[in-house]
């Protein structure tokens, strides 16, 4: 399959896997404004690093290297720490359905304001862990060593869970 | 709250996400044929502009360290000694300074998005916190900007109170100049002196710079 920028399997790819750009973008910008400049700069260099995906790894971890990377960038040239995103007011164009469990939908708000409230590369950690990375993959996305990647996602989790049952009191 | 509850909540994301019209491509101009355009809007990116910054200051560097190399060969004189002993160490300085910048713009061309989070992260934060190892380097020029205008003839002539203020003088610059160079570093940003002699605007993204190497490595051990 050819990974060419401007291929369509290369299109059809990041398209598939869009999903990753927008969890990003929402997890590392707190404004609309800033989060589809984003957007724009994740897209951008995916299209710009077409050329360096050889498949040697996964089109994925390919993708989440790109994304966290040019996140974290923007993040900490930004350095915007805004209100907490909610899925309601949020960001880009969610629209609610019917049948969304609300306390779900609660604890969804909850875990990405404390996810948004980690430094950045914790929050680079918790996003793949969520997003059910194995170890090895997530090792191999932020070049930490496996055991270290265990390590820190325990401890990132109790803290996690901690938060939650403070606001759950 | 069980481990895999965590990752339920955020599966609820996906379903979100899957209902809702936010993966409409033209809501998020995922439109890549539009990107010919944005190209050539962003060739010219931060790291680019950066690099080229760089080079400038590198081209500037080598005009400055030839001119005073000319002076050094063309204009020998014994009178002139210690004006060439202070030009050519000015000129050795700068160059010094000049290899660390050639060394950025070379780790701006291996700066790679693709690459693993920590070393990409490590070496952005790297090129900007290296602009405090530069002023470190350009400090010890200080005491040869103290001594240039010197001829042995002037240091004949001289009475003890002239030796005593050119000694003190040169004594306390290149003391200056070489604690500075020694302690200007990262490691020192949160003492009193290195926050007032960088106070200025420039200097915030530096020091962040600089925290943020320092989180890096923190994350690195697993502590």
């Amino acid at each position: 399959m050819s990974t060419q920028p401007g291929s369509e399997a290369f299109l059809q790819l990041v398209q598939q896997n869009r999903g990753i750009i927008f969890k990003i973008c929402n997890s590392y910008c707190a404004n609309k404004n800033d989060r589809e400049d984003l957007a724009q700069e994740v897209i951008y260099q995916l299209w710009k690093s077409g050329n360096s995906f050889n498949g040697s790894y996964k089109f994925t971890t390919w993708m989440y290297r790109i994304a966290l990377n040019v996140a974290i960038s923007f993040y900490r040239k930004e350095n915007k720490k805004g209100p907490v995103i909610s899925l309601n007011e949020n960001n880009m164009d969610v629209e609610d359905k019917e049948g969304f469990v609300y306390e779900t939908e609660e604890n969804l708000n909850l875990l990405q304001q404390f996810i948004n409230e980690l430094k950045e590369l914790d929050r680079a950690l918790m996003i793949l862990y969520l997003e059910a990375k194995s170890y090895a993959e997530i090792a191999e996305i932020t070049g930490l060593t496996e055991t270290n990647v265990s390590t820190k996602i325990n401890r990132i989790k109790d803290k996690l869970k901690q938060k939650f049952l403070t606001v759950n009191k | 709250m069980e481990d895999m509850e965590l990752q339920k909540i955020w599966a609820e994301y996906d379903r979100k996400l899957e209902e809702s019209k936010v993966l409409n491509l033209q809501s998020w101009a995922l439109n890549f044929r539009s990107f010919e355009g944005i190209q050539m809007q962003k060739a010219k990116s931060k790291l680019n502009r950066l690099a080229a910054f760089k080079t400038r200051v590198i081209v500037l560097g080598i005009l400055w360290v030839l001119f005073l190399c000319t002076l050094i060969f063309f204009k020998f004189t014994w009178q002139g000694i210690i004006f060439n002993i202070s030009a050519g160490a000015i000129a050795l300085i700068t160059a010094i300074a000049i290899v660390v910048y050639i060394k950025d713009v070379a780790l701006i061309r291996q700066i790679d998005n693709s690459e693993n989070i920590l070393d990409t992260q490590e070496k952005l934060a790297s090129l900007q916190a290296s602009t405090i190892r530069i002023m470190g380097i350009l400090w010890l020029q200080l005491p040869f900007y103290a001594i240039f205008f010197l001829t042995p003839a002037m240091l004949h002539d001289w009475n003890a109170w002239q030796w005593l203020i050119i000694i003190l003088t040169t004594g306390l610059f290149t003391f200056a100049a070489l604690w500075l160079y020694k302690n200007i570093n990262y490691k020192n940003r949160d003492k009193k002196w290195f926050r007032i002699l960088f106070n200025s605007p420039e200097w915030t993204s530096v020091i962040k710079a600089m925290n943020f190497l320092d989180e890096i490595e923190e994350f690195k051990k697993g502590n």
